[in-house]
């Protein structure tokens, strides 16, 4: 019997694919690692505010790549997605009473429900066509957004009264923050992950990479590419939440604005490299310390530019880095053993 | 005798060009037909009739007595259509395990069954070795035999195989005739579209010959072969 067993053994072996079950060491070394900067930073308000601030554009990085990356659809509408979240929450607590906690989960149905009926049309569109689809339909929100002042407080933006209180996901210190943020980001990594090891995942590669071998081989190319769509819509929803309660005021540019949002969290996902598990998380880490460094330093004295540096950033990465820091990571660590086999033959 | 496909009348207009010009003809499980035809003969449009990318103008196509005229390509690849392309279409960014597993994933659900499924198509047509390179550093003859693995990790019933001989070597082309016969004496019904007459001889059960769009000729190899219609139009025409 063992020997059977063992013949049977071969091709499953060989057939090995990475699963979730293998991704969780790493993610959970990361999760540590993130976790020993907010200890380290304990104390540094300056520090706490960048930490989550780093986390918080993380984990929208990551959730932009889950359609913009695996599924190769050039989002430009997270932004939208990212307001639904913080005005629901801010709504909830400041019409109704209710725990910013217990809207994170309608936020990412709100989301997802909004991402479905976004991108079911401007699918029909490809490539550029579709980002610039998508980029209309941010800029009609940022309108709507200053017409229903009810929902929103047009112009002047809704305020969340300050409460402390774990419930109220209310704190007086920064460090409160910075863990709820890692949490977020903590969620996004999973689900990204999660995503990438599953049929879901490599169904959404597949359209992006041939529509035509992705649909002989029995895939709906439409399906897929709304189900990747709508779970990246629903992570970003919940990261619009926490978003509110971290700053309890916004206004539609805060939310809206296209170069900050839907643009950044893709500019930073195709930093980091677009379409790999942490790519995103690389991006983030390097993007958003470096532009509160630059505002703090450069910006002080010539107003902006922090910006001109930032755009050198990205000129830089984009000539260099054509996978993102991911992918120049990948090939330093692949290179190792190769020079040791040079050396040794 | 049970048919498995049947065409009646197929048509496809582009324009003022008539690709395919009236086609009709039934195919039964466990058969291999080959279909040859010059350069530009609607070979690759009628594989596209079938297969759904693109839809008759006139005519009906069914399988197992059901007309799929209007089926788009994955609800055909679902009802047990496998096709490999012209030319490769082949996922660059994903490894050649993960190419064919994009196929086994139809009746796999979980990673590792779609995985163990996409091995042993890889093993079949001999890219074991190469199963975790990635598809844009793939060869051309290798590319062509991913898509072959790929059909064939979808567990299809009628598998379409477009020219998947070209850019092969003698070795290759000899185990991918051995691949072929191998599981069409296993019961897998096979439309093979291939330019290279002495593998349409070696394996064909019959042979339709196309010639702009319409039905030239149809019968055993031998009889086609010989057929003067085909020598003038088909193999006199290539050897000019
Ligand atoms: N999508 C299309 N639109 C317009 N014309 C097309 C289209 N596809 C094919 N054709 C034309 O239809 C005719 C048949 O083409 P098809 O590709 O089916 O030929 P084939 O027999 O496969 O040839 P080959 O041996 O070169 O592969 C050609 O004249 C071709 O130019
Ligand atoms: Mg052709």
């Amino acid at each position: 019997m063992s020997r059977s067993e063992a013949v049977s053994e071969v091709p499953a072996k060989a057939a090995r694919v990475r699963c979730f079950t293998d991704e969780l060491p790493l993610l959970a070394g990361v999760a540590a690692v993130l976790g020993g900067a907010v200890l380290l930073m304990a104390g540094d308000n300056f520090a706490l505010n960048i930490l989550a601030t780093t986390f918080l554009m993380a984990g929208l990085a990551t959730a932009w790549n889950v359609i913009g990356g695996f599924g190769g659809q050039f989002s430009l509408c997270h932004g939208v997605f990212f307001a639904e979240g913080a005005y629901l929450t801010a709504n909830g607590v400041v019409h109704l009473g209710l725990s910013p906690w217990l809207s994170l989960a309608p936020a990412a149905v709100l989301g997802a429900v909004t991402a479905l009926a976004i991108s079911w049309p401007a699918f029909r569109l490809r490539g550029p066509f579709f980002a610039i689809a998508t980029m209309t339909f941010s800029e009609v929100a940022y309108v709507l957004a200053n017409y229903f002042d009810s929902v929103t407080g047009g112009a002047q933006g809704i305020r969340v009264p300050y409460h402390a209180g774990w419930l109220n996901m209310i704190f007086p210190g920064r460090i409160a923050y910075a863990w709820i943020m890692l949490g977020f980001l903590c969620c996004c990594l999973a689900a990204s992950l999660l995503l990438l090891r599953s049929r879901l995942g490599y169904y959404l590669q597949a359209v992006r990479d041939n529509e035509a071998a992705a649909q002989a081989s029995g895939i709906d190319v439409l399906r897929t590419k709304l189900l990747g769509f709508a779970i990246s819509g629903g992570l970003t929803a919940i990261g619009g939440s926490v978003f509110m309660m971290y700053v309890r005021v916004v206004d539609p540019p805060t939310l809206l604005t296209l170069s900050d949002v839907g643009v950044r969290f893709a500019l930073i996902a195709l930093i980091g490299g677009v379409g790999t598990g942490y790519g995103p998380l690389l991006g983030a880490l390097l993007v958003v310390p470096l532009e509160a460094w630059l505002r703090a330093s450069v910006g002080a004295y010539v107003p902006g530019a922090n910006l001109i540096v930032l755009g050198a950033v990205l000129v830089l990465a984009a000539l260099f880095f054509r996978q993102g820091l991911a992918g120049a990571l990948d090939r330093l660590l692949a290179r190792r053993p190769g020079r040791r086999g040079a050396a040794a033959a | 005798m049970s048919t498995l496909l049947s065409l009646r009348g197929v048509s496809k207009r582009f324009g003022g060009l008539l690709a395919v010009n009236g086609v009709s003809m039934d195919v039964a499980p466990g058969e291999l037909v080959s279909i040859i035809g010059p350069n530009g003969a609607g070979k690759t449009t009628l594989f596209n009739l079938l297969t759904g990318q693109l839809t008759p103008s006139t005519g009906t196509i069914a399988l197992r007595g059901a007309e799929i005229n209007r089926l788009p390509p994955q609800a055909r690849a679902r009802l047990g259509f496998g096709r490999t392309f012209q030319i490769a279409q082949t996922l660059t960014t994903l490894t050649a395990l993960e190419n064919a597993m994009i196929g086994g994933f139809m009746h796999h659900r979980d990673l590792r069954g779609a995985a163990a499924r996409a091995m042993a198509a890889l093993e079949l047509v001999g890219l074991q070795d190469r199963a975790g390179v990635k598809g844009s550093l793939l060869t051309l003859s290798e590319r062509r035999r991913l898509e072959v693995a790929r059909a064939l990790a979808l567990e299809p019933d009628i598998v379409l195989l477009d020219e998947v001989m070209a850019g092969l070597n003698p070795t290759e082309i000899g185990h991918m005739v051995h691949l072929v016969q191998t599981l069409n004496d296993g019961g897998l019904t096979f439309l093979v579209i291939e330019h290279n007459l002495k593998v349409v001889r070696q394996f064909s059960n019959r042979v339709l010959v196309l010639h702009r769009g319409a039905m030239l000729a149809h019968g055993t190899a031998d009889e086609v072969l010989s057929n003067p219609a085909v020598v003038e139009a088909y193999v006199g025409k290539s050897r000019q």
